[in-house]
């Protein structure tokens, strides 16, 4: 399995909660779409399988022209090997699409949509600086089925400030009568950098307390998993099998290469991360350079301790694997305290994986220390 | 020897001592203007120009050329300015014939002053009364009332005081006049047998030992066998001299002069404050009075944060009782932190020094635990138990009696404050001595308190609830029998011992309740229920509890970017490493002072 991503970095207008990179100029588009693939022929030789995966994250990528989507796709298509079935995703804004952009998407190859819904109360909207209507995104979910998308993604937030458990609810009521194939649920974090950070420190903006957000987190998995989704991230639910093929390769280590500005690639022992300026990254491109602002690469230790965290924040550590690659019994590295965890209800454990219980999820950060501490500690020992 | 003068200043914190110093420095040319860059030559470890105080003793040697046509040479000695140094203090006052009283024009005369004043009397120093600062714009209404203060305590008169601004050079001639016209000469003997007061050590990496002394009598020279009186040992001397703002060999000391010596002398332990210097082979009659040793009064345990590390705080520890022997050191262990040291000091404030140094200097990350004093536990068998660490304290079925130290305090503050410290004393369960107005508007209280009173936050109070007008002298008086009991803390049933102290049985229940209320913020949520529980044998006197984690996860969308995340769960893995575990409870460093901090 081996990923590909696309970063689209502009937004008609950027949320505050957002610390992704994008800008206003959309103006600058054109230009982008030139210089992101010469990024994919430069960086074509470097895939190292067949792409299983291909994402079009942002900003905005549905700002793009059907045109200019299709010169890209026609590019990675020209460029890489890439499977028949492999997934193609392309984050949407509801706020930006039309049944005829939706068509022409579909027919360049596009099957997964994913729509930043967030919220069906108008007041959360503005709060979060949403372009879009509750309406309107309801009626882009209509309008990708109508285009022919079997398989949609729609993000939801809680935490909001003041939120009630009523009204995340009647938001989770409303986009279970979407029936997506798949949600994504996130926390509302605040982020350093972003004006809704500023506006915390301003005092502004209180966030959640830790028993309301657990509430509301709590909420959400129980809603969705009672509605047939299964957890299989902290912030990720699928049905029937729809999962986030693309975020997978994240959680399983696997390779995937990214360009745009300030993309973040993984390939053989490297993560790259780009430059994060639009102009600096088009100026490399420009001179035949590489865009990366830096790179770094990971050591056996690394991609272990790695391995550890982000499986264990997805679908579950894969005990074989890490025995058999590694020579790491994870159940004994863990040693009692995993009879605590087994016991509070924290995780399962089977003879293939350790994975986390919704109540697990829920403190997961606090696990992955301890478990990262554990393998660390087993590694050095041997 | 006629020529010679030998003098120190006695100031409170602030008064302008250190300034003053460099004025003298730089009127008589020992100091340019240009190597005036740092200001206050005298204090010049970082962390004494931090403070404001000095810690390490010095002695600069000056030339002055007098009104009369002479010239002189003036040993300036510098002298610690904190309570926890009042032995150092004493010796350097010994080294001396004269003494320069500085006061602040507009702060008057404080505790610490007034006490190290009255050492210097009894010693037959001469005191020069200075009246600082003048040039403050504030003084034109205070001085006049410093100036009666001044001339109250010393009797005297008036044409006696110097007026002067260290800061604004001021005064400088008239301090150096009166210097050379007051201070006697030093009297002695050049061609009796050596007799040398050793009032400061330093070690130096690559000569060992450098020891201060003032020769009384007789001569010291190079390739000399010495013998150091109090401890009996012998030794060759390397180098020999006096000191400039450098050290500048000369070979050759004798009755008058305050110098330096080198004998490849390995351990500043073997060179006491206030120790007598003799030749071996022609040893004076005595030594000088007044020695003695000097014993830690204040403990801590001490402990790496990282317990892999406990070998190099040993080192860290070993290298800084090079140049500061007044620590003592040994090794411990807690089933809460592991192994450490309890460590031995002559004060809070001496205390701090060392946690700061080893941080700062040796780059060592400690967790230290809550001070306290040394008890004397007499047992039911007869025995004597002197217990530096409270989880060490035996059960009560085989203790007799508990004693703890006192000290007597004295405080000097303006009289409206009187009924304030009279209230923070008797709740320090402190007994007042007397009092004495030393003006109309002033106050000087003495105390007797336990000093385990009086190591926690006391100073602090007594500054805040006077505005900062009080100022705090004391010293160790005795051992008394109290009512003290040790007040445990349990964690989810199991008992911390760093957490534990030893307390007066009426305030244990307070204590316990503040305590554990302090440990309920300092304590993280953990993924359980945390029960705290405070308690005198088996009986607990206090309880609260920290209530499960609920959430800790960031649940969003990271990208691609999992560099960040993982630099993210290092960062927490090593906040959780410096984390001490007690069963399944994870306690972060700041809880095992919490004590220190119980009433913010």
């Amino acid at each position: 399995m081996t990923g590909f991503y696309i970063h689209v970095p502009f937004c008609d207008k950027k949320c505050s909660y957002c610390d992704f990179y994008s800008i206003e100029s959309v103006g600058l588009i054109e230009r982008y779409v030139d210089t992101v693939i010469r990024e994919i022929e430069r960086r074509a030789d470097t895939v190292p399988g067949p792409i299983t995966s291909v994402f079009f994250g942002g900003g905005t990528p549905s700002l793009l022209s059907p045109l200019q989507l299709q010169r890209i796709i026609d590019t990675i298509l020209r460029e890489t090997r890439i499977t028949s079935d492999a997934e193609w995703t392309m984050e949407c804004n509801p706020g930006t699409v039309s049944l005829s952009s939706l068509t022409a998407y579909r027919s360049s190859g596009i099957n997964r949509l994913s729509f930043g819904v967030q919220s069906i109360h108008a007041d959360e909207l503005t709060f979060l600086d949403r372009i879009h209507t509750a309406d309107q995104a309801f009626e882009a979910v209509d309008l990708a089925r109508r285009a022919g998308f079997d398989n949609v993604n729609v993000d939801v937030m809680f935490a909001l400030p003041n939120q009630s458990a009523e009204k995340l609810s009647a938001t989770l009521d409303q986009i279970l009568r979407l029936e997506p194939d798949h949600v994504s649920a996130y926390s509302l974090i605040y982020e350093p950098g972003t004006p809704l950070y500023a506006r915390m420190k301003k005092g502004l903006v209180v966030p959640e307390s830790e028993e309301h957000d657990a509430e509301l987190y709590a909420l959400v998995i129980e809603r969705l998993v009672s509605a047939g989704y299964e957890q299989y991230e902290v912030s990720n639910f699928s049905r029937n099998g729809a999962t986030c093929r693309h975020n997978l390769t994240y959680w399983h280590g696997l390779p995937y290469v990214s360009v745009g500005p300030s993309a973040h690639g993984f390939v053989g022992d490297v993560r790259y991360w780009n430059l994060r300026s639009l102009t600096a990254w088009t100026e490399a491109v420009d001179k035949g350079e590489l865009p990366e602002a830096n790179r770094e690469r990971l050591t056996q230790f690394d991609k272990i301790v790695e391995l550890a965290f982000l499986t264990l924040r997805a679908d579950g550590v894969p005990l074989s694997k890490f025995h058999r690659d590694y020579g790491i019994d994870v159940v004994a590295a863990l040693g009692p305290q995993l009879g605590y965890w087994l016991d509070a209800e924290f995780v399962t454990l089977n003879a293939q994986t350790l994975r986390l219980t919704s109540k697990g999820y829920a403190v997961c950060d606090e696990l992955t220390v301890k478990l990262v501490g554990a393998i660390e500690s087993a590694l050095l020992a041997s | 020897m006629e020529k010679f003068r030998n003098f120190c200043i006695i100031a409170h914190i602030d008064h302008g001592k250190s300034t003053l110093a460099d004025r003298l420095l730089e009127k008589t040319g020992r100091v340019t203007q240009r190597e005036m860059v740092t200001n206050q030559i005298l204090d010049d470890n970082p962390l004494e120009q931090e403070r404001g105080i000095t810690i390490k003793l010095h002695a600069i040697q000056m030339e002055y050329a007098a009104k009369n046509g002479s010239r002189y040479t003036l040993n300036l000695i510098d002298t610690p300015g904190h309570v926890d140094f009042s032995y150092e203090v004493s010796r350097s006052l010994h080294a001396c014939e004269g003494a320069l009283l500085v006061v602040d024009a507009t702060q008057g005369v404080e505790a610490q002053t007034i006490s190290n004043l009255y050492m210097a009397i009894e010693q037959g120093l001469e005191i020069i009364p200075v009246i600082n600062k003048i040039d403050l714009p504030s003084a034109v209404t205070t001085i006049e009332n410093v100036k009666r203060q001044v001339i109250d305590l010393l009797g005297c008169k008036e044409e006696e005081l110097i007026l002067a601004s260290a800061k604004a050079g001021i005064g400088i001639e008239d301090i150096l006049e009166a210097v050379v016209d007051r201070i006697p000469p030093p009297k002695g003997d050049p061609n009796a047998p050596l007799r040398a007061l050793i009032y400061d050590s330093i070690f130096d990496p690559y000569r060992g030992v450098v020891v201060n002394v003032r020769v009384f009598d007789g001569t010291m020279k190079e390739k000399d066998k010495i013998l150091f009186m109090a401890t009996g040992q012998t030794y060759e001397l390397d180098e020999v001299g006096i000191l400039y703002m450098k050290r500048h060999r000369t070979g050759v000391i004798s009755a008058g002069d305050v110098g330096y010596f080198t004998a490849a002398i390995r351990r500043l332990q073997d060179t006491k404050v206030g120790d007598t210097v003799t030749i071996a082979s022609n040893p004076c009659a005595a030594a000088i009075e007044g020695f003695r040793e000097v014993k830690p009064m204040v403990f801590s345990g001490i402990y790496p944060a990282d317990s892999d590390d406990f070998e190099d705080l040993r080192e860290a520890l070993g290298k800084l009782t090079l140049n500061d022997a007044a620590i003592s050191f040994e090794p411990e262990s807690s089933s809460a932190l592991g192994f450490g040291f309890r460590c031995g000091f002559l004060g809070l404030l001496h205390m701090e020094i060392v946690q700061e140094r080893l941080e700062r200097e040796f780059n060592q990350t400690i967790v230290t635990t809550v001070p306290n004093v040394r008890y004397r536990v007499l047992r039911t068998n007869g025995e004597v138990l002197w217990v530096d660490n409270p989880a060490q304290l035996p059960s009560p079925g085989v203790i007799t009696e508990i004693q703890e130290p006192f000290i007597k305090a004295q405080i000097i503050a303006p009289t409206e404050y009187v009924g304030t410290i009279m209230k923070l004393c008797i709740e320090r369960r402190g007994t007042m001595l007397g009092t004495t107005y030393l003006s109309a508007d002033r106050v000087d209280m003495s105390f007797d308190l336990p000093l385990a009173e009086v190591v926690f936050d006391f100073y602090d109070k007594l500054k805040s609830n006077t505005r900062g007008y009080a100022s705090l002298d004391y010293e160790y008086s005795d051992y008394k029998a109290g009512d003290l009991v040790r007040l445990d803390i349990l964690l989810n049933g199991e008992q911390v011992d760093a957490l534990s102290s030893i307390v007066h049985r009426q305030k244990a229940h307070e204590w316990g309740k503040k305590l554990t209320s302090k440990l309920k913020e300092l304590i993280p949520r953990q993924m359980f229920e945390v029960a705290i529980q405070a308690a005198i044998g088996s009986k607990i006197v206090a309880r609260d509890s920290i209530s499960a984690m609920r959430k800790n996860v960031l649940a969003k969308c990271y990208g691609g970017d999992i560099s960040r995340k993982r630099k993210l769960i290092e960062k927490q893995k090593e906040g959780k490493k410096r984390m001490k575990q007690v069963g399944r409870v994870e306690i972060p460093q700041e809880a095992f002072l919490a004590v220190l901090s119980l009433d913010n």
